[in-house]
């Protein structure tokens, strides 16, 4: 059938049925939200087990079962690998994988995913894993991507019901409290996966760090945690920013940072009490440090910035320029510091951050937001999941609760990513749409979705160089030959979830190249 | 008989050409199944173009956009075979720029470098520079000239686009010959220290756009000073031709030459000369590059200075410079405000009869009053190119 947009969606994905993408803000929850079974536990029960495979005997783990579990520690993680290989060598089989996301260190499920051991993946899956489902590897139904506000809501609402929620906890009291801020090996506030582990059949945490009771913060509690499994390293938090977070010195980057915060200047929502987001790619982190100096400049003190937390938002709130931070995960090991150090720095579940079913989104109070785009199409689509060449290489994270809740959502990309342009006839994939969507900034101009009279009137008023985007378009296509196109199959190997759980699109299998 | 040029970094490609009992072409890169047919069109027509017979040609891509492949397989053509033709299969048309239009910034980026060269022309300067000189090593000045030209074949500059050549006993009649088929707006004579020197560049520029067909083209000259020799006669070299529109300062050579530290004093003496020598001669003149990329309060502390002494833009080695020395050069409100204001004042008095020119109790005399003139006129040139 087909959605809102015109895209072919499948009706059924596994056994549940498809609501398809109706608008950004068209459905509405209706009845009561998911619910877990009660549990007694003695007063003297010792929750901590001596293994992981201990735990698996604990949990009762068997064929089929849902397993969930956090990408804090991003490419440094060690549990997934460790549970998913303990599942195997005791024959288990026709999981289903349900990551917040997954990264290249865990390239050795590929392998488990062909020998059956894992059916299915809900969930981000950023580079080799999503390369290799996305040319038809052997997952016997579609993977689901959903952004984070839209896998809380998945929880909640009861799409995905957890068998096992696996929880790397960098701090942990032998009751079950625990954090990510604390400890050995810190990645970062576990409030990503606070609903996991209270929606789950069983809750294990895995900790290297087992400290005396009780810990604080308290991120998990106690009442949530079935089982505790002391092991010797659940990550390394060196590899937290894993490769994203570099300050670019491209003069092309920069450009489109610096034309981004002129922007945003022009908008006249820079003023006392502003707010914004940006991600973690090289021209958000340049943006962010020019927000900083522009709002320095005005001597305007911000309302709060969002994060994923990093150096460069973590240096606003110092120097004053912005109250809080609010922020869901952290991108480097300065955020981690200052979630322990500053009091204004506030970590927050993706539940408070974007959940559309829900009474109140962080995103919603967000004036600006700068994120990125693999492509970028005529219609103000953007696909963050796929490139050109049809792979699924991301995640979905906050892209579509950022930019539905912005009040000015930009997308920063280059015109051209070698030879191939970013801003194409039509996505391959759309995984946020064009009504959400009102600047796209490049080094070759600034194009305003057209229902954004009021912002093109400002901006070219400031002298701003404002383009269409068929402009924009034909001047990078001048560049290079007009690339090929993959050829998709018939099998859907993905569905992206529109944050309120309708289907906006989905990802086909790979056959080879027109 | 085998040649390899090019790099493996972003934005460049490697081509090798090797004889061959057949020919072929061998294309490699990172996405083939999207690129690799578009790549094979683009090596293709100018394979053809350039006559390759009994070669084989390897193309390994590393990102790089069409201009930057065709212009490495020309390198490796004209390499491999010194007939290999260097002209291009269609010569741009880029119209000849304004002789005293702004001139704030010159941009300066390395001739040789594909990714500092992609969406140079996006940045705002005034003049873009396309470096053949210092930036490029002696093995590298062939390829360096060959992309040059390819880049101005087929990038649109809203702005002046300038190739800063290297000097012409050194390869600069060679830069000529493949860059001036690109149809720069003006050409940079390095180490300018004569007016011979700037009149026997103009007569191999009129040569060379004559054999091209350019006979209604003028390509500007900027004489580059940065010798004690070329300070001393910058009077001569700003009225050698009247291509010369603009002389540049290069402090660093300078300061090299003469055994001077680089400081305001020491460079004082040759700044003011080139002002006044260009001043003389109705030319326009502009300041060395600041090499702090780092310190931008330094720069706008120094483009200050600059156009105190009379300098109408100064070198900017990363496009990060450019609204901080734009901003310097350009009219400020007030200074527009007071300019309008003597306008406004010689108008009234001359609807009055009046003979002389007052302005709150004070005389505007004709030096003043043409000053204003000129800073309005120049305003509105900037507002007019839409230029920040």
């Amino acid at each position: 059938m087909r959605n809102a947009l015109g895209r072919e969606v499948p009706e059924r994905i596994g056994e549940r049925s498809v609501r398809p993408f109706e608008g950004a803000f068209a459905t509405r929850p209706a009845g009561l939200k998911a619910a877990r079974f009660q549990k007694f536990t003695p007063r003297d029960e010792d929750k901590v087990l001596p293994s992981i495979e201990a735990a698996l005997d604990a949990t009762e783990l068997s064929d089929g079962m849902t397993l969930s579990f956090h990408h804090n520690f991003r490419d440094g993680d060690f549990l997934v690998n460790q549970v998913i290989d303990a599942c195997a060598r005791r024959g288990v089989r026709g999981l289903r994988l349900f990551p917040t996301a997954l990264f290249p260190v865990h390239r050795p499920l590929i392998d488990h995913i062909k020998n059956g051991v894992i059916d299915r993946i809900e969930g981000s899956m950023n580079g080799p894993i999503g390369a290799f489902v996305s040319q038809g590897g052997a997952l016997r139904q579609p993977a689901v991507l959903r952004s984070h506000g839209g896998r809380w809501r998945a929880v909640e609402a009861g799409d995905v019901e957890i068998d096992v929620a696996f929880i790397a906890a960098p701090q942990v009291d032998p009751y079950g409290n625990a954090n990510g801020i604390n400890g050995k090996t810190p990645c970062g506030p576990l409030l990503f996966v606070a609903d996991d582990a209270q929606y789950a059949r069983k809750t294990v945490l895995v900790t290297n760090d087992l400290a005396p009771y009780p810990v604080y913060p308290i991120e998990i509690q106690q009442g949530w945690v079935d089982h505790i499994v002391k092991v010797d390293e659940i990550g390394d938090p060196g590899s937290i920013a894993s490769g994203t977070l570099q300050l670019t010195k491209s003069p092309t980057r920069l450009r489109i940072a610096q034309l981004t915060v002129d922007a945003v200047v022009a908008s006249g929502l820079l003023v006392d009490g502003f707010s914004f987001q940006g991600g973690a790619g090289g021209i958000s982190l340049a943006a962010t440090k020019y927000i900083g100096d522009e709002m320095a400049k005005a001597g305007i003190v911000g309302s709060f910035g969002m994060g994923g937390g990093t150096t460069m938002l973590v240096d606003l709130l110092h120097r004053g320029l912005i109250r809080t931070i609010l922020d869901g995960q952290a991108f480097d090991l300065d955020a981690i510091r200052s979630l322990r150090e500053d009091a204004a720095h506030v970590a927050m579940d993706p539940g408070m951050y974007a959940n559309y079913d829900s009474r109140g989104c962080a995103t919603y109070k967000l004036d600006v937001a700068f994120l990125g785009a693999t492509e970028v199409d005529l219609n103000f689509n953007v696909n963050v999941n796929t490139h050109s060449d049809g792979l699924l290489l991301h995640g979905i994270g906050g892209h579509q609760d950022v930019a539905a809740g912005a009040s000015m959502t930009m997308i920063t990309v280059p015109t051209l990513r070698g030879r191939i342009p970013v801003i194409v006839d039509e996505v391959t994939t759309v995984t946020t749409p064009g009504e959400v969507i009102d600047v796209i900034v490049t080094e070759r101009g600034i194009a305003v979705n057209p229902r954004r009279e009021d912002l093109i009137d400002r901006f070219r008023a400031a002298g701003l160089p404002v383009k269409s985007l068929e402009e924009i378009k034909a001047e990078a296509d001048r560049l290079v030959q007009p690339v090929g196109k993959p050829i998709f199959g018939d099998e859907i190997v993905a569905a992206i979830e529109w944050r309120d759980g309708t289907v906006i699109d989905a990802v086909r299998k790979v056959e080879g190249y027109e | 008989m085998s040649v390899r040029v090019g790099t493996d970094s972003k934005g460049d490609c490697l081509v090798e050409i090797a004889a061959a009992e057949v020919p072929d072409l061998n294309v490699s890169t990172k996405n083939a199944g999207l690129l690799e047919a578009g790549l094979r069109n683009v090596c293709r027509t100018w394979l053809e173009h350039l006559n390759t017979e009994n070669e084989a040609v390897t193309v390994a891509d590393f990102g790089a956009v069409d201009y930057v492949i065709r212009a490495r397989l020309e390198t490796a053509a004209r390499m491999a075979r010194p007939q290999a033709t260097s002209r291009l299969v269609e010569m741009p048309s880029r119209e000849m720029s304004e002789r005293d239009r702004p001139r704030r910034s010159r941009l300066y980026v390395p001739g040789n470098n594909p990714r500092l060269l992609s969406g140079i022309e996006v940045h705002g300067a005034d003049c873009v520079l396309l470096d053949l000189e210092d930036s490029v090593p002696p093995d590298g000045k062939l390829a360096a000239r060959i992309l040059v030209k390819h880049l101005l074949a087929s990038i649109r500059f809203s702005e002046e686009v300038w190739v800063r050549i290297n000097p012409l006993d050194a390869g600069g009649i060679e830069d000529l010959e493949d860059i001036l088929q690109g149809q720069p707006h003006g050409v940079c004579l390095p180490k300018a220290e004569s007016a011979d020197d700037v009149r026997r560049l103009v007569a191999e520029l009129a040569r060379i756009e004559a054999d091209l067909g350019f006979a209604e083209r003028r390509t500007w000259v900027m004489p580059i000073l940065e010798t004690a020799r070329g300070i001393l006669r910058a009077e001569e070299i700003a009225v050698a031709d009247e291509r010369v529109v603009i002389m540049a300062f290069g402090a660093e050579d300078f300061t090299r030459d003469v055994g001077a530290r680089r400081t305001d004093t020491a460079l004082l003496h040759a700044r003011a000369q080139i002002v006044l020598a260009a001043k003389a001669a109705g030319v326009q003149a502009s300041d060395t590059v600041f090499a702090d990329l780092g310190d931008m309060e330094g720069l706008a502390a120094e483009s200050a200075d600059a156009r105190g002494l009379g300098f109408d833009g100064k070198g900017a080695i990363n496009p990060r410079q450019i609204a901080t020395i734009h901003r310097a050069f350009s009219p400020t409100e007030e200074e527009l405000a007071a300019a309008r204001e003597v306008v406004a004042a010689a108008r009234e008095a001359e609807t009055r009869g009046l003979g002389a020119v007052s302005l709150n109790g004070r005389m505007i005399d004709q030096p003043v009053l043409e000053r204003a003139r000129r800073l309005i006129t120049y305003a509105s040139k900037l507002s007019q190119g839409g230029r920040s």
